[in-house]
């Protein structure tokens, strides 16, 4: 355990504060150990890897006598220091030839390893001479091979890369930030019982062009290749515990989307929306305007009458006997501050 | 290959398994059989069939990626080195794949020993109607706290009435312009004292 100061100036706190659990993730930062056993290659093929990742990214210098299979704890100590949640460790020995750990941890504690060793026909990045990657850059996934869906230690692997290299998750993606293509493959299938066949690690540069086919929106894609290719054989494994894969997959309820109510799709893929109305007052409904609608007219109680002057009467009882009687006008009543409120109009008609 | 041979070329690709995709991570699974001979390391083409079955891949991928909706913003993305002052960016769906956290979900807060209390009575928090308060003699707005605050108006008074609580005590003789002040900064220190203590309680340790 690392011990915890408390924060003596907000930059300070504000970095702490960055550390701790969120509800939304900071992009996993990735942790580069030289083993005490490491190599030239090794540390070549690390330099590649961080440069894809940059700059979510920490490189140790020095080696370190880190048995990971044995006692992750010196692992994870670096994770909490460092805050870095992937760890790659770099060693290799006669029994296993250029390897590189991956280790993801969960809270600090180690989530899940595997170990990946080299296979002789490599090409690192410095040998393809191509340019470099952007720093920041999303890449594109491409997995091939039935396993990655079926085969738990292949799905530990395709996890283990979407979870590496794929940055920041944003729900807007620049066009021109379509740049590179991390392909995975299985190197061919397999039945069980016959030994695991290698991962191929492929990296290439996307080349669009404009195609006849596609029309305006869709282009030809060609692909080249930029490297680093690594073929990785695959070592020993430690899988999660089945009560810390719970609480790693877990999600935030917060997050989650709530199903919009009372829209559905029809059979035939038309959206339905069903709304539900208030009750519909037809009493209220305005209709259309009419000087001769106004209330001030409105036929009402007795004291009313006395405002409406002799004319107007005699033509309300023309309406009235044309319409045999019916009286159509005198439903609602005016209250008295509303007549004082018309009385001045009113006036002002009859001059 | 000039880039006429490219116009020609089709722009979709038939498998005999669909592939799946997951558009939030730009990741697309084909899931169809890899042939062994094909990308066995003695095969001297190994490479190009892994390019053209990844070529093949992407395409599908590109195809989807660009059939989302895309909203066209005139805020420019820095150095990306062209000129055009519009972006055109593609609305991405949220991931699918399951991939683990990096650290558990945040707790929720310990309620305070008040929460507790006023869940148990069903005490409502108060309507907060903001920090300013209009001082009637003044004719203006001032805070209810702070810097001019409307509680340090004994403060600065010439002449002040004792209360009659007061009276008769050893208090009596104290000026009640520092019994205020001093009223105010305990009120303080009290707050402190619980805030503390309730974070003893809940398990933080600060």
């Amino acid at each position: 355990m690392i011990r915890t100061v408390k924060p003596k100036n907000a930059r300070s706190k504000r970095a702490l504060k960055d550390r701790e659990s969120k509800m939304v993730e900071n992009v996993k930062q990735a942790l580069f150990v030289p083993g005490q056993t490491s190599t030239k290659l090794l540390h070549d093929v690390m330099v590649d890897l961080s440069a894809m990742k940059k700059p979510d990214i920490k490189r140790f210098d020095k080696k370190n006598n880190i048995r990971p299979f044995e006692d992750p704890a010196p692992l994870e100590f670096f994770s909490e220091k460092n805050d870095c949640s992937l760890i790659v460790l770099a060693t290799s020995s006669k029994k296993r030839k250029n390897n590189l750990t991956f280790v993801r941890t969960f809270g600090y504690r180690i989530y899940d390893m595997i170990e990946l060793l080299i296979a002789e026909n490599y090409k690192l990045l410095s040998d393809f001479r191509k340019q470099t990657f952007a720093i920041g850059i999303k890449p594109l996934f491409s997995f091939q091979g039935s396993a990655f869906d079926t085969h738990p230690v292949y799905k530990h692997v395709k996890s283990l890369f979407l979870d590496f290299f794929r940055g920041t998750t944003t729900d807007l993606q620049d066009v021109a930030g379509l740049q590179f293509v991390i392909s995975v493959t299985i190197q061919g299938d397999f039945q069980d019982g016959e030994p695991l066949p290698n991962v191929l690690f492929r990296v290439y540069k996307l080349k669009t062009y404009r195609s006849e086919q596609g029309g305006r929106k869709l282009p030809r894609v060609e692909l080249e290749e930029t490297g680093p290719r690594l073929d990785f054989k695959i070592g020993r494994i430690h899988s999660p515990s089945a009560e810390m894969e719970k609480d790693a997959l877990k999600k935030a309820k917060q997050l989650e989307m709530k199903a919009p109510k009372n829209v559905e799709t029809d059979l035939m893929g038309d959206k339905l929306g069903r709304i539900h109305m208030g009750k519909q007052e037809l009493g209220k409904m305005q209709t259309r305007k009419m000087k001769g609608l106004k209330s001030k007219f409105d036929q009402t109680d007795n004291d009313v009458e006395d405002y409406i002057n002799d004319d107007e009467e005699e033509l309300n009882k023309e309406i009235n006997g044309k319409e045999e009687g019916d009286d159509t006008y005198g439903e609602d009543y005016v209250t008295a501050t509303e007549i004082e409120e018309e009385e001045p109009a009113a006036k002002r008609h009859k001059k | 290959m000039s880039t006429k041979d490219y116009k020609s070329l089709p722009v979709t690709v038939e498998k005999p398994i669909p592939v799946t995709y997951d558009l939030g991570n730009l990741a697309v699974f084909d899931s169809n059989v890899v042939d062994r001979n094909d990308v066995d390391s003695s095969n001297g083409k190994r490479e190009q069939n892994i390019r053209s079955l990844t070529r093949d891949n992407v395409q599908l991928l590109i195809n989807q990626i660009l059939s989302l909706p895309i909203k066209t913003t005139t805020e420019s993305a820095g150095g990306t080195g062209n000129q055009s002052a519009s972006m055109t960016l593609i609305q991405l769906p949220g991931p699918t794949t399951e991939l683990p956290r990096e650290k558990p979900l945040p707790k929720p807060k310990a309620p305070t020993k008040w929460e507790l209390f006023a869940a148990k009575k069903g005490i409502k928090p108060k309507e907060r109607a903001g920090k300013m308060v209009y001082d009637e003699e003044a004719g203006e707005w001032v805070p209810k706290w702070g810097y001019k605050g409307a509680n340090k108006k004994l403060d600065d008074q010439w002449l002040v009435e004792i209360d009659d609580k007061v009276k008769n005590t050893e208090d009596e003789l104290v000026d009640p312009r520092t019994l205020n002040r001093a009223q105010r900064k305990e009120l303080v220190k009290k707050n402190q004292r619980q805030q503390k203590k309730n974070m003893r309680n809940s398990g933080v340790s600060k």
